[in-house]
């Protein structure tokens, strides 16, 4: 395994260097650098032209210039633009803003993806699974820019100019709450009458919810309140225990229920540590969370039960412990929305500039900034996770050892947990490995849509400016990503599958 | 082929059940001797699985596959019965359709009555306590019915968890001991190891294991050597008789290898494009044989007592279509004996005079005698008259 | 040419004696090539039909209505002519029938409107789809050859060939696509989109180059290629007469994903201002042009829009087809 990892590193290095070759030569030959200077008068054409050629060495030939980038690249220091300033400087900001964009937005891709996905291969030929899959083609086919201009329009300016005075039309209420109906009916496997039973309750319940909203102007100043986080507590620890250990009353359903509660009377004893928290506090309670977590499954589990009790309360413990937080930072809503003049989705950059505040405020200027992007980058890579996992699923469902696990007399639910995701996600946590490696090269379009001055920026104004150095500062990140990240889906992939692993 | 009566043995507690078990184990290490039927405990009067008009469709873009065709057949205690045919005879698929695990898409009808009980319409909760505890299954492809991300022990282990509330540890045991029952070598040791570290023939001993552990009354085996190696098939085969009795469950064989059966099966059910054409003890269908498809089937068969340079007498053709089924028999354009009659009528599945044996006079519930033998053929008398049906197949099957 | 799971069964095997009753009862199946196979699945993929439909439409729509190059078109307005704004140049298309309100189904004179200098929107949009559709079409022919060349020599030569393919394509993956398309097309861009396309072609066949090797990899063990090499054919025949042939599935489907992304690279990079240099434009261009007109001339900006969208739809969803009609695992019944 160690000389397997040790051989990748070395293929990968000497690719890295042919790679950064080529990236280099291109990017010294898409145009001339001196292009804006020559239209100046002539008397500071001459000096103005001696002085950039000197900075970018343009006496030189390509490949000279290269290995002095090379060399200097070798001591960390990725050079200087042609406007003299310090490269390394430019990309320390632009790795923090393109991180910050793209790590949400394809965890969450991931997650979801993966979800819908599974749900469209266990339901497959049903409504759910075609409007799914007809979503999915949709979305592969849609130009990131795009919809990245239509969500600006209506997912910020007519969204924030809604906020004012969030009522909802009756109309949205109907189309929406039928919308949502018919999803769950889809997905209740039954005779027509569960079905319909399903319908009539989705739509009910979701038409309610929206009026309820509607009618309290939610929205002006949404917050869930200790009811709301007591409900989702208990439901979370119910959804978790069916899923992981079946729908009978057993020891994991108690150990979810004892981490339910324990979340609920946490929100209160809590409450004056989280009014003024800072990122080591959350970080330290969301720590404390899962070791309680672990102890109540430990403990409530037994010996017989005790793997799915740990799980099922630590799930339940950490979707606790977010609805708590998100609680906490919809609580400075208003204050925040009254900060922004009334316009909490925000379409340019990644903050407010000069903008100060609490915690919670900044929680929520962050957020403000990135749900537009992020919902575009969702939008286009939701879809791959979609349709592979999906196709991985029913790959799997139909091999023989999943037949066996039948005949062993296994419940469906086992059946689908242990035999064929277990299996069938092995080349999908590959996928997602290497999804990683290019989202930051992927993001370069987004990040110009909604103005963030990123990795995306460096290798724009680079090309435009036939300027290599900032490109190869692109580059470097970038590939260096795409190979690192391919390495470690490959050593994910020999240590999820035992075939490999062990030969 | 002695068939004394015995009583089911008292149910016994599966240590004693392992107990005796080693000791076969230790006695076919001294001196190998192959074990043949005669060597097992025989049925007993007791029926236990009896499948009445079992029918499976498969609706596909061409057209409506009529894999299995009004399948009947009973099964006693301790009883082996093979199922034989060619590939797409629908053997396998109606075996899968008696514990439902026949892809969703699948149309079954008819009754698989476990002890009186409907599998078919059982809701999957009753479906799934039967499933590996009463009737456990054998597959064919042993590469491929293991889990590869799953240990063996594991595997194993879940057997008995997915019906016994016990300690996984206890479960562990277990499937130490099975392990152990089926000869493999450090048993506990080769518990942690994975699928692909084990050969063919290991694996399938693996599957055995599996199909064992819950003591359950029926064993299905799905053509289990097939795809093994000529030499490890009969050391598999052996042990699965050796663990019949070391469990006292009956098993369904399905075999397209003539051969297998012989030595192995009480009776024997032969089918032909999706539905059985000839039934009977073993002795009576391989010996007086009613129905031509099954001469075909042993004048295909190499023999050491055939004289040197005589042909092996194979059948000509390939079986129908199963989505459009001529009207007549379906054995009939490849039949040499088929005439008008077999081609506008396809013959029902009836007794003839081919059977003796003590069980002939002893009717089971639905009044036909369980060792009767059925064939469908207009024309089985021509067969009877003759000592070697498959003779008509002499000359590439040309009516002489 | 058929593969064994190809061929249907019940419609195979000599039998001499009986074959004239055997067609009277229904027993053989008319034996099918693999084409005829393939045709059949195609046409019952509904989606995929309809992907066709629109496809063909689109581009009969672009190439006819302002006509190509010295051909001349049946659509009266140029996307050069700038002229006078007329109804502040909103769309004229009305599709709304009379009974229910609207002025009926008719084109007007400026079906997708104006452009703040009264250049017909329409024709612009028809413009700028030829442009993305050659560019598109170029780099889907060009990945697909270079790919299937590449894949294929390094799936059947292995050793230092294979090496050597390899290292190259894991070269070409380690750059971040936008960066090494944008970087080729800047160089490119302004010499036409016919270069465009190539370029965009050379940097784009990493995936077909993978299918198609790994597809080859199993098939150079297959006995045929086993039987054909010890009769002594030679590598160039065997590739191209026995290989070739049994992976054109991969091909073509890798062809018309290879279209799809192309379309989207294309219009994403002319959006960026590498790709398609004026005075052409393209779907993309016109989006980026017309960018700061989103809330004043909306229109501007969703034609092209919704025209990239129909294309790519269209592409995704005929190869989606193509791949059920090659690989039909979901009608496979096991016995």
């Amino acid at each position: 395994m160690l000389v397997f990892i040790a051989r990748r590193l070395v293929v990968s290095l000497f690719v890295l260097f042919a790679a950064s070759f080529v990236m280099f030569v291109l990017a010294a030959n898409v145009g001339d650098p001196l292009a804006d200077l020559r239209e100046l008068p002539d008397d500071a054409q001459a000096s103005a032209i001696a002085e950039r050629v000197e900075r970018m060495h343009l006496d030189l030939p390509v490949y000279a210039r290269y290995f002095l980038w090379l060399g200097a690249a070798f001591t960390g220091d990725l050079g200087t633009n042609r406007q003299g300033q310090d490269v390394n400087v430019l990309l320390a900001d632009a790795i923090s803003a393109t991180m910050q964009l793209v790590v949400a937005a394809t965890v969450l891709a991931i997650v979801i993806g993966i979800a819908i996905g599974i749900i469209s291969a266990l339901r497959q030929y049903s409504g759910f699974d075609h409007s799914v899959t007809f979503g999915a083609f949709v979305a592969f086919s849609l130009p990131i820019f795009w919809v990245g201009v239509l969500l600006k329009q209506y997912g910020a300016i007519e969204f924030n100019n809604w906020l004012a005075q969030p009522v909802i039309p009756p109309l949205v209420i109907g189309v929406v709450a039928l919308l949502a109906g018919l999803a769950w009916s889809s997905l209740i496997v039954g005779d027509r009458r569960t079905r319909l039973i399903a319908f009539t309750g989705a739509t009910a319940v979701t038409a309610a919810l929206l009026a309820f909203t509607s009618l309290t102007r939610w929205f002006a100043d949404p917050g869930l309140g200790p009811v709301t986080v007591a409900i989702s507590a208990l439901g979370a620890a119910f959804g978790f225990s069916v899923l992981i250990s079946g729908p009978k009353p057993n020891r994991p359903m108690y150990a979810a229920l004892t981490a339910a509660a324990v979340g609920t009377v946490m929100y209160f004893v809590l409450s004056p540590v989280l009014d003024a928290p800072n990122l080591a506090t959350i970080a330290g309670l969301a720590v404390t969370t899962v070791a309680v977590c672990v102890a109540i499954g430990y403990g409530v589990g037994g010996v017989l039960h005790r793997r799915n009790a740990i799980a099922t309360a630590v799930w339940t413990g950490v979707f606790t412990g977010g609805v708590i937080f998100v609680d906490r930072m919809l609580q400075s809503f208003v204050s925040y929305s009254r900060s922004v003049q009334g316009r909490p989705i925000s379409t340019v950059g990644a903050r407010t500039p000069n903008y100060e505040g609490t915690f919670w405020e900044l929680t929520l200027d962050s957020a403000g900034h990135l749900a537009l992007p992020t919902m575009a980058l969702i939008l286009v890579s939701l879809a791959t996770y979609t349709r592979y996992s999906r196709a991985s699923m029913l790959e799997v469902m139909n091999l023989d050892y999943v037949r066996t696990a039948r005949a062993k007399g296994l419940p469906e639910r086992t059946v689908m947990t242990r035999h064929a995701f277990r299996n069938g996600l092995i080349p999908i946590t590959t996928l997602a490995a290497y999804d990683f490696g290019t989202v930051i090269g992927g993001a370069v379009v987004t990040e110009t849509v909604f103005g963030w001055r990123a990795m995306g920026h460096l290798l724009i104004t680079g090309l435009n400016e036939a300027d290599p150095i900032p490109v190869m500062a692109f580059f470097v990140v970038a590939s260096g990503a795409i190979v690192i990240f391919n390495m470690i889906a490959d050593i994910t992939y020999a240590y999820l599958d035992p075939r490999i692993r062990l030969s | 082929m002695t068939q004394s009566p015995i009583p089911p043995p008292p149910a016994e507690e599966p240590g004693k059940v392992l107990d005796g078990a080693a000791a076969v184990t230790e006695a076919a290490g001294e001196v190998h001797t192959a074990r043949t039927l005669e060597d097992t405990q025989g049925p007993t009067e007791n029926e236990i699985l009896r499948v009445e008009n079992l029918s499976v469709e498969f609706p596909t873009d061409d057209g409506v596959v009529r894999a299995v065709r009004n399948v009947s057949y009973s099964l006693r205690e301790r009883e082996v019965l093979s199922i034989v045919g060619e590939s797409g005879s629908g053997k396998s698929v109606s075996s899968m359709a008696l514990l439902g695990l026949l892809p969703r898409s699948a149309r079954v009808s008819g009754k698989v009555l476990y002890r009186g009980q409907d599998l078919l319409a059982m809701r999957q909760k009753e479906l799934r306590s039967v499933r590996g505890r009463k009737i456990s299954m054998i597959f064919q492809d042993p590469m491929t019915a293991l889990n590869p991300v799953h240990s063996v022990g594991d595997q194993l282990a879940e057997a008995v968890l997915a019906h016994e509330l016990v300690p996984p540890k206890h479960a562990l045991e277990r499937a130490r001991e099975m392990l152990d029952l089926v000869g493999i070598p450090q048993a506990a040791q080769r518990l942690r190891s994975y699928p692909h570290e084990f050969s063919g023939g290991m694996r399938q001993r693996v599957m055995i294991a599996m199909a064992i552990i819950n003591n359950p009354d029926v064993i299905i085996a799905d053509e289990p050597t097939t795809a093994l190696d000529v030499t490890v098939q009969a050391q598999i085969l052996e042990k699965l008789l050796e663990v019949k009795d070391a469990v006292n469950s009956a098993i369904l064989l399905i075999t397209h290898d003539l051969g297998v059966v012989a030595g192995l099966a009480h009776r024997v059910l032969v089918m032909y494009a999706g539905r059985p054409v000839e039934v009977g003890t073993t002795d009576d269908v391989f010996y007086r044989t009613r129905m031509p498809y099954t001469a075909g089937l042993l004048g295909s068969i190499p023999s050491m007592t055939s004289a040197y340079g005589e042909r092996l007498r194979p059948i000509q053709g390939t079986p129908p279509s199963l989505i459009n089924m001529p009207t007549g028999c379906p054995f009939s354009p490849r039949c040499p004996l088929a005439d008008d009659t077999c081609r506008s009528s396809e013959p029902p599945l009836a007794p003839t005079d081919g059977a003796e044996g003590p069980d002939t006079a002893g009717p089971d519930a639905g009044g036909v005698p369980v060792a009767a033998h059925l064939a469908s053929c207009h024309h089985w008398e021509r067969l009877a008259e003759t000592d070697d049906p498959t003779a008509f197949f002499r000359n590439g099957g040309i009516t002489p | 040419m058929s593969t064994p799971e190809n061929t249907p069964s019940g419609a195979t095997g000599p039998d001499p004696d009986s074959g004239a009753s055997n067609e009277a009862q229904g027993m053989n199946i008319a034996a099918r090539t693999q084409w005829q196979l393939v045709r059949a699945r195609f046409f019952r993929h509904r989606a995929a039909l309809v992907g066709m439909f629109l496809l063909i439409s689109v581009v009969l729509l672009a190439f006819t209505s302002i006509g190509y190059g010295p051909l001349p078109g049946w659509w009266d307005k140029s996307p050069t002519a700038t002229g006078s704004l007329s109804d502040g140049g909103n769309p004229t298309l009305s599709l709304v029938p009379q009974f229910l309100g609207g002025s009926g189904l008719a084109l007007g004179e400026h079906p997708f409107g104006q452009d703040n200098v009264g250049k017909d929107y329409f024709a612009l949009t028809m413009k700028g789809t030829q442009v993305s559709l050659i560019v598109a079409f170029v780099v889907g022919i060009v990945a697909t050859v270079v790919g299937t060349v590449l894949g294929a020599c390094a799936g059947y030569f292995r050793g230092w060939t294979e090496s050597v393919l390899m290292r190259v394509t894991d070269v070409l993956i380690a750059i971040p696509l936008l960066a090494i398309a944008a970087a080729a097309a800047k160089i490119a861009g302004q010499a036409g989109i016919f270069y465009l396309g190539m370029v965009l072609g050379l940097v784009t066949w990493t995936q077909t180059a993978r299918l198609v090797r790994s597809s080859v990899l199993s098939l150079r063990e297959k006995e045929f290629v086993e039987a054909a090499r010890s009769v002594g054919t030679s590598s160039a025949r065997i590739i191209f007469k026995h290989i070739l042939p049994n992976t054109v599935g991969v091909i073509i489907v890798s062809v018309t994903l290879a279209i799809a992304a192309a379309v989207l690279l294309e219009s994403a990079l002319s959006f960026l201002g590498m790709g398609v240099q004026p005075p052409d434009t393209s779907l993309g261009r016109l989006i980026t042009d017309y960018r700061s007109a989103m809330s004043t001339r909306p229109w501007l900006f969703y034609w092209p829009g919704l025209f990239i969208i129909l294309i790519a739809l269209s592409v995704n969803f005929i190869g989606d087809g193509l791949r059920d009609a090659f690989d039909p695992r979901q009608n496979r019944v096991r016995d």
